[in-house]
């Protein structure tokens, strides 16, 4: 798209703007600096002076005397219009037929077909709407569900938007105090000390980061979460599965590995969607196709919003626990101990005092191994709370999807703003890495022109997540904030 | 008198004396014109030279043959290195100066240099034929001709001096204004209009109270702006005084704003927002309860001491009694009372990136004339453009500084592309690539420039080629000296404050721990080079590699732009997207690249875009 777009002149760009299809009425569009003269060869008898945001009902013809239907059509006048040119929308009724014939004569007249979001295109061009709006506006016409179009409304209005500009003029702020350390050192004014400074960026960090989570949380409103079900064999995997999904999807057996694929199958929980992944139990074993079983397992891990590590509560805390454990490191992961109507209260807090004490152990270890340079260090992210389930109990399906979704927060987000292209994503993770890095420089007490630079990087992610650039506007509000003498 | 020159200067201020210097020192026969001999090199305003950013264009236009490095280092009477704790790449140099010895230095230069005669008058008309200047008219109605005309008359168009309510046709206290030559390039189309500058008042240095001041010393150790300078001070140091405002101060200020010119409403030209008068201070702030003023000396010798940061345009009584309220000065007596003065300029969009101005050729505008202040931004431009002037008579190519090259690059390409609308201060915050526009690499920046230029002497180039590689050979050392993880080691270390050695080091990946500094590399043993201007630049380019990297990588992206011409046939009306007022900006500077195109505020990124594309469509691209 970006290409050719590129090649977009200063011509008349027509589309049918629903879609293919017989249907009641159907509506082309057309913007361009010709619309009111096509607009006049289009409809010869239409003749009277066309006002701007008026509906006129009248007939579109083919030559001078072939109608091709009748049609209802409102001229907008430059500046005053959706992509900010002149142009046209002509409802005629729904038939392929007609379309075709109105969109032929269009071209006739000069106009040519446009490429796919080259309205909403030559809208930003003209300065309509910022990137983050016609980001929205896209993903408003993609989006499949009420939520999804929700998030991307709150887009359109602009609350996205304002929020990045609040944050744009944050960074102003910050840099115009440390342009001013500068630039003015002597002269004696009242600058923000640098732990003003790294308050103030903080608050920022947090907003961003805000803008990550709910990415995250945007992306499963939309796509749903992915849950695999993890565990020694026979732990009761498979049961699970079925609970969950209230349907026999997995064959469940006594004998130790009878699962040897992955079985995926579909539920809803609070009007979220959940992929669940029953697995292969992991061991080692010398039969072919559990081995290759057993492989999909471990890949099915990284696929995964969320681990679900299944014990048997009767089970030992044994060396394949903490092998099965540092498979799961990095990754979001709960642990569930299945079976628990077998053993009694007492031995289910051992247990649970077992596991933390041998995740910490696990831990201990990876961190010992890690060499001073690698800063990036492997984690076992454990939040500590285990959950006791019975196949046999009622409630088992409840409790499990209620923890599965007390995971994601709930995912109770939606009156705040939210992110949801990908380009906007990576300039927000982008924006907080050189956040992060400002921090430490201002708390190193590195110079303030190194500093500054960090923000500027910062700000300029900010800046192109609404297609705005950086210019004079630091020097600006240096005036308007300090009283300087020469 | 011999009336035929190469090059005919008008105007002996700070863009005038660089301007003649560099011309006649290129040996053409130039003429420079002064209303008034005695006042060559003045320094109207205050009596210093240099700070952040200004320092910097000292030292840039030294090091390609410029004058006044050399006269701020002689007449130095107190220096300052600004920045030198927290940072290192935006270290500047400022002197306070003798005005008197300072303003001899430059008359000496200019009376003793050879191809260039000094003649007492007032330019009062161009001559102007089919658009090209080919001289000017004197006051005597005589007519002299040249094939170059630079014009660096500062303040005196039209200037207009204001205490209180009363005003005086004049462009400087003592100096008469010149009036004639705005009327005639506003005839001629330029777009002339109005600034506003002012200045403190002086005060008799006997009748101060020294006792309730707080003096103020400079360094002690001296980095001259000019490479031709000892490295020793010429003149004894002296102090400057700090005292401040008060509420007292304030009201008496503010109970007579109806006398300020400023206020009501007789002054139509812009001031500068970063040098206040403390009218404007005590009204725009005006929850401030006091302001600091520095008492400097303007000279060694001299009674006058300059109150820096109290400009004033009030009535003189208004002035006393304001200025009795600040300590040590409850006996004061002025000598010579603030005032402000309204002055001519030319909107700089009108002139090219070489000086020479886009209606009239062979005419160079220099100085405050193109809407700057200070000396230093006045000797920059009046430095290229006579270079640029001399370089057109002698059929050579122009000298324009690109962005990341200089700050006086950045301002010219400032004041061509964005114009100004209120004095035209540099700030180290102007310049995008600030990070390589240092003063301790500037010899660096622009040794070539130097040797294009002509005007720096063989051994004089030899020397910087020297210490250019002394500074290589140094950067290589550091980066062959290799630390290894022992005890007696890490012992040193440890005593730095920093963490232990794990795995061997070299010198230069040890100094980028942000707790190290130079010296700590001595108690490791690295030797270091004797000479200061070899490892301070190496120092800063070591520590902070990190950050100059990402810099150069940012100024290779962006000349790309820089090499994206826009052809001269471009219509802007033609372009679809573009606002009315996009488009009379994009008319005004006529842009050679896109690069500079996007430079130009108001021009949104949406339309850069939208020339961009129309130029792939139109098959206009040309590289």
């Amino acid at each position: 798209m970006q290409t050719k777009l590129n090649l977009v002149r200063n011509d008349d760009i027509c589309a049918l703007s629903t879609p293919v299809g017989h249907s009641a009425i159907a509506v082309v569009r057309l913007s361009g600096p010709q619309s009111l003269f096509i607009l006049k060869k289009l409809c010869t008898k239409l003749n009277q002076d066309i006002v701007s945001h008026k509906a006129y009902l009248t007939y579109a013809y083919c030559d001078k005397n072939e109608k091709i239907d009748q049609i209802l059509v409102t001229y907008f006048k430059d500046q005053q219009s959706y992509t900010g040119e002149s142009g046209l929308e002509i409802s005629c009724h729904g038939n392929p037929n007609i379309v075709k014939k109105i969109l032929d004569r269009l071209i006739d007249l000069g106009a040519r077909l446009a490429y796919p979001g080259e309205f909403t295109f030559r809208a930003f061009i003209n300065n309509k709407i910022d990137l983050v709006q016609a980001e929205a506006i896209l993903a408003l016409i993609e989006s499949q569900s009420d939520s999804a179009a929700k998030v991307s409304l709150r887009q359109l209005d602009g609350q996205t938007s304002d929020q990045f500009k609040k944050m744009e003029s944050d960074l102003i702020w910050c840099l115009a105090h440390i342009e001013a350390s500068i630039d003015f050192s002597t002269e004696g004014i009242d600058i923000v000390n640098d732990s003003g400074l790294i308050l103030k960026l903080k608050k920022l960090k947090l907003q961003l980061e805000t803008l990550i989570n709910n990415f995250s949380h945007g992306q499963i409103i939309k796509h749903g979460i992915k849950v695999a079900i993890l565990g020694k064999p026979n732990a009761g995997k498979s049961s699970l599965l079925n609970i969950c999904v209230q349907s026999e999807k997995a064959i469940v057996t006594e004998i130790a590995g009878t699962t040897r694929d992955v079985i995926e199958a579909q539920t809803q929980h609070n009007g979220i969607s959940l992929l669940i992944s029953d697995t292969a139990g992991l061991r080692e074993t010398s039969d072919k196709v559990e081995k290759i079983g057993v492989h999909r397992s471990i890949a099915e891990i990284d696929k995964s919003d969320l681990n679900i590590f299944v014990l048997d509560s009767a089970d030992k805390i044994d060396e394949q626990f903490i092998k099965n454990l540092n498979l799961l490191k990095n990754q979001k992961f709960i642990i569930v101990c299945n079976k628990a109507d077998l053993i009694t209260e007492i031995q289910k807090t051992a247990l649970a005092d077992e596991i933390s004490r041998a995740v910490l152990n696990a831990q201990d270890k990876i961190n010992s191994i890690d060499n001073y340079n690698n800063s990036k260090k492997d984690k076992i992210y454990f939040s500590n709370q285990i959950l006791f389930v019975s196949c046999f109990e009622s409630s088992c399906r409840d409790s499990l999807l209620n923890f599965i979704l007390q995971q994601f927060d709930n995912l109770n987000f939606l009156d705040e703003a939210m992110v949801s292209s990908a380009r906007q994503i990576e300039m927000v993770k982008i924006a907080l890495d050189f956040l992060n890095k400002s921090i430490e420089e201002l708390e190193q007490g590195l110079g303030s022109e190194f500093i500054a630079q960090t923000l500027k990087d910062a700000m300029l992610a900010i800046q192109k997540i609404l297609g705005h650039v950086y210019d004079d506007q630091i020097l600006d509000r240096v005036f308007k904030e300090f009283c300087l003498g020469k | 008198m011999e009336l035929n020159f190469d090059i005919i200067v008008v105007g002996a201020g700070h863009a005038g004396i660089e301007a003649c210097l560099a011309s006649a020192r290129l040996g053409l026969n130039t003429l420079l014109i002064t209303t008034n001999i005695e006042r060559i090199g003045y320094m109207s305003c205050n009596p210093s030279i240099g700070g952040l950013a200004k320092g910097h264009m000292v030292r840039e236009i030294d090091i390609l043959g410029g004058q006044m490095g050399t006269a701020a280092d002689q007449s130095c009477i107190q220096f300052k290195r600004l920045n030198e704790s927290r940072g290192p790449a935006v270290r500047g140099t400022r002197t306070q100066n003798d005005k008197h010895v300072f303003s001899q230095i430059q008359k000496t230069a200019i009376l003793n240099q050879p191809h260039l005669k000094t003649i007492e008058s007032e330019v009062k008309k161009l001559i102007i034929k089919n658009q090209i200047c080919i001289g000017v008219i004197l006051q005597d109605g005589s007519e002299i001709f040249a094939l170059r005309t630079v014009v660096t008359t500062g303040t005196f168009m039209n200037g207009i001096m204001h205490i209180g309510l009363e005003q005086t046709p004049g462009g400087r206290v003592g100096d008469k204004a010149s009036i004639g030559l705005s009327d005639q390039l506003l005839n001629y189309g330029f777009c002339v209009q109005r600034l506003k500058t002012g200045t403190p008042a002086r005060l008799d240095k006997k009748s101060i109270d020294w006792s309730k001041t707080t003096p103020q010393s400079g360094d002690d150790k001296f980095y001259p702006f000019s490479y031709k300078s000892k490295k020793e001070f010429y003149l004894p140091q002296a102090l400057c005084y700090l005292s401040r405002t008060s509420e007292l101060t304030h009201d008496i200020i503010r109970k007579n704003l109806d006398k300020s010119p400023m206020f009501c409403g007789i002054i139509e030209g812009i001031g500068p927002r970063y040098c206040p008068s403390i009218e404007d201070k005590i009204t725009r702030f005006a929850d401030k309860t006091s302001h600091q003023t520095f008492l400097e000396p303007e000279g060694l010798n001299s009674d006058l001491i300059y109150l820096q940061g109290i400009s004033t345009s009030l009535p003189a009584d208004i002035q006393d009694q304001f200025l009795k309220t600040i300590p040590g000065l409850e006996n004061v007596k002025v000598i010579r009372y603030g005032y402000a003065v309204e002055y001519d300029y030319v909107e700089p969009t009108q002139i090219h990136h070489h000086f020479e101005t886009r209606p009239i050729k062979n005419l160079f505008l220099a100085g405050q004339i193109n809407g700057t202040s200070g000396y230093e931004e006045a000797a920059a431009q009046g430095f290229l453009a006579g270079v640029n002037a001399a370089r057109s008579v002698l059929e050579k190519s122009n000298i324009i500084l690109a962005r990341d090259e200089a700050y006086s690059g950045v301002l010219i390409d400032d004041l061509v592309t964005k114009g100004t609308r209120e004095p035209y201060r540099m700030f180290t915050s102007r310049a995008e690539h600030r990070l390589v526009l240092r003063e301790d690499n500037t010899m660096d920046r622009l040794l070539e420039r130097a040797r294009e230029i002509g005007l720096v002497n063989q051994s004089a180039l030899d020397q910087f080629e020297i210490i250019k590689q002394r500074r290589t050979i140094f950067h290589d050392y550091l980066k062959a000296q290799v630390f290894y993880p022992n005890a007696i080691t890490n012992q040193k270390v440890a005593d730095m404050g920093s963490s232990p050695l794990l795995k061997p080091l070299t010198a230069v990946e040890f100094l980028r721990r942000p707790e190290i500094v130079f010296k700590n590399l001595e108690i490791l043993g690295i030797k270091m080079d004797s000479a200061e201007d070899v490892t301070d630049a190496v120092e800063i380019e070591v520590k902070y590699s990190g950050y100059i990297k990402k810099q150069l990588e940012v100024i290779r992206q962006s000349k790309l732009l820089e090499n994206f011409h826009i052809p001269t046939e471009l219509i802007y009306e033609n372009i679809k997207g573009l606002s009315r007022e996009e488009i009379d900006k994009l008319n005004r500077v006529l842009p050679i690249t896109i690069g500079q195109a996007q430079r130009i505020s108001g021009v949104n990124p949406s339309a850069i875009q939208a020339i961009l594309i129309y130029l792939k469509g139109h098959n206009l691209v040309k590289f």
